[in-house]
């Protein structure tokens, strides 16, 4: 009963850690208007924590830079399971404007598997709640299949 | 901090400023927000002027040779290389791409950020077969024309020595 | 066998464990929704606390490879127990605690240190800078708060010192004897010269909590979470709980220290009572702060605690010895 309760409370409860990895700062802070009394991603339970050990979905921002490449990898590894990466705007999937360029070591999905992404340059503010949402049930759903 | 006290307190009995996004539909966007791409492919001519004026190159078009001699022409503009910046749509000619106000992009395969579209390109149609007779009918024609287009520029360049 | 029963009830029900549990996530739901609706938002559900508890079990537990792995999973508990604890010392309804000895307020002094000694003793075992700096920190607003809360304690003892002179003692830390001062003279708060002592306990109240303006410790934004910066799982899960028993303990601690003696004569109108006056003193002490004010930096906590708030307790205190 109590692993059922821990089920049920798994999508009510994601905290997310944002990893900017070369990002120009613009979907940076389309994250954080999403905390904002506006949109109030509090409400469904978002919290946004300092530290990986503690964070449900981790968001990628930004093309992976060379010099982020190293510490990326490294912070995702600390991420306990059952974990969510989302990507977030244009440049984690493809390098966006940077593509091809000596500094940038991507795509994302060269060093992890990618549950859910936005598109955008940057994305509003509801896309990125939606793929939130989304990011949460697919972090219910990891749980229960990690119980199996 | 007085301010902030009572500006505090007075809000627990305002309603609260959240938008109910997730119940409910998505809200409209901006007039002139630049989301998702839609491209028609029967306006297209195959220019590749998009191609070329796309920073971030998130653009492929694949030309596919079919039996009969015509093109299958497929573009294809990844949703999540673009940055929205309409460069392609100001550029297009025939004004195949549009940029809509649809900003969900939202999805877990790379299938759900692609936008494509294809049309077929008909070759022309092919030319008769020439006779010999017909080649050389058609180099005398040729030849007479030259002939009478030199009479007539001698004709006139008499006619320039006269009045000068 | 049936004293064995009730102690047993007291233990794991009552004034123990699931009241305690229970109060918290009620008081710290509470103080979510109303930080955000004094933001202009909805808020979480008033279970969200619980919630995160519960996704918090459901976690891998990431061992860092520094680690000592015994303490990194004892100091939780240890701290958990230490406050679950506290709450048979108080009298929180008709002035009856589940234990009650001639001495509990300095046992609940002793034990409130614990908490936060075993959080450090935590933090330090996980090896990680940031955990460093959060203890370092955290000592700092120990010893902030503790002078305060300290001569807090001794003007509400020395207040009540005319009640229980049996002892032979300058000073009576016995709750249950603070309990029946109040039951007989109207509860402290109404006595002029410890109204100062009582301000200086609300200030306590947050500090002694971690909740916002004072969370120097765990600083989620500048010290990536700090005390807490390696724990995750189930440990995080009994840190989380303990931060909020934490809350309860400590406004139900003021209740007992200040509210004390009245009563309906009705077991449940009083425990309605205690909970809606808890829940108030949450908002005041923990919710306005937090909602007004932005983090304070270590100094700042340290020197408006020995200032003002111990000012304010210790004026108290000289009123109280007096005899004002």
């Amino acid at each position: 009963m109590f692993e059922k309760l821990i089920d049920n409370s798994m999508a009510k409860s994601p905290w997310i850690f944002h990893i900017n990895a070369g990002s120009c700062n613009g979907c940076d802070i389309e994250l954080v208007s999403v905390l904002t009394p506006r949109y109030d991603a509090e409400r469904l339970g978002f919290k946004l924590t300092g530290t990986p050990r503690q964070a449900d979905i981790v968001v990628v921002s930004g093309p992976i830079t060379v010099q982020t490449r190293d510490r990326l990898v490294r912070t995702l590894a600390q991420v306990p399971e059952p974990r969510v990466v989302v990507s977030l705007g244009s440049c984690p999937r493809s390098g966006n404007v940077f593509k091809g360029s000596y500094a940038i070591d991507g795509p994302l999905e060269k060093y992890t598997h990618v549950d859910v992404s936005v598109g955008g340059c940057t994305p509003k503010p509801e896309a990125i709640m939606a793929a939130l949402v989304q990011a949460a049930q697919i972090l219910e759903e990891k749980r229960k299949e990690m119980r199996k | 901090m007085l301010p902030y006290l009572t500006k505090a307190v007075s809000n627990l009995f305002h309603k609260p400023s959240t938008e109910q996004f997730p119940a409910g539909d998505p809200p409209k966007a901006a007039e002139g927000y630049r989301g998702r791409l839609s491209y028609d492919p029967e306006k297209c001519v195959n220019c590749g002027m998009c191609i070329r004026v796309c920073a971030p190159q998130c653009m492929e078009r694949t030309i596919e040779k079919l039996e009969n001699g015509d093109q299958k022409i497929t573009f294809t503009f990844d949703m999540t290389s673009c940055t929205f910046c309409s460069m392609c749509a100001d550029f297009c000619a025939r004004h195949a791409i549009t940029l809509t106000d649809d900003y969900m992009i939202v999805g877990t395969k790379p299938e759900d950020f692609l936008v494509t579209g294809s049309f077929v390109k008909k070759a022309p149609p092919p030319k008769p077969k020439l006779t010999p007779e017909q080649i050389a009918e058609m180099k005398a024609k040729a030849e007479a024309a030259k002939k009478a287009k030199a009479e007539a520029a001698a004709k006139a360049a008499a006619a320039a020595a006269d009045n000068g | 066998m049936n004293e064995l029963l009730l102690n047993l009830f007291y233990v794991l029900v009552f004034p123990g464990l699931l009241f305690c549990i229970l109060m918290g996530i009620l008081l710290a739901g509470l103080d979510r929704v109303w930080v955000a609706r004094m933001q202009r938002r909805v808020g979480p559900p008033l279970l969200q606390p619980w919630y995160d508890f519960l996704k918090c079990c459901g976690k891998e537990t990431i061992v860092p490879r520094h680690a000592k792995k015994a303490v990194y999973f004892a100091a939780p508990v240890i701290g958990f127990v230490a406050l679950m604890t506290i709450s048979l010392f108080l009298p929180v309804v008709k002035g009856r605690a589940a234990f009650s000895g001639t001495a509990d307020l300095v046992v609940i002094l002793y034990l409130l240190t614990l908490v936060s000694v075993c959080m450090m003793v935590g933090a330090s075992a996980t090896g990680s800078p940031f955990a460093g700096v959060g203890l370092s920190r955290e000592m700092v607003a120990m010893i902030s708060y503790e002078l305060p809360f300290v001569l807090v304690i001794l003007a509400v003892s020395r207040a009540t010192l005319s009640y229980d002179a049996g002892t032979g003692m300058p000073l009576t830390f016995s709750l249950q004897a603070i309990m029946e001062y109040q039951e007989a003279n109207g509860p402290l708060i109404t006595h002029w010269s410890l109204i100062p002592a009582a301000i200086a306990m609300l200030f306590v109240i947050p500090c002694e909590v971690g909740m916002h303006p004072f969370d120097v410790s765990e600083a989620e934004t500048e010290i990536c979470e700090g005390t807490l910066a390696e724990y995750s799982g189930p440990p995080l899960a009994v840190y989380k709980l303990t931060h909020m028993v934490k809350m309860y303990i400590m406004t139900a601690l003021f209740c007992v220290l200040f509210l004390g003696g009245l009563t309906t004569g009705i077991l449940f109108f009083d425990v309605v009572i205690f909970i809606l006056v808890c829940a108030l003193l949450t908002f005041i002490t923990m919710s306005l702060p937090h909602a007004v004010c932005a983090r304070f930096k270590t100094e700042q906590v340290f020197k408006f605690y020995w200032t003002v708030v111990a000012g304010l307790a210790a004026v108290s205190l000289i009123l109280v010895w007096l005899g004002l």
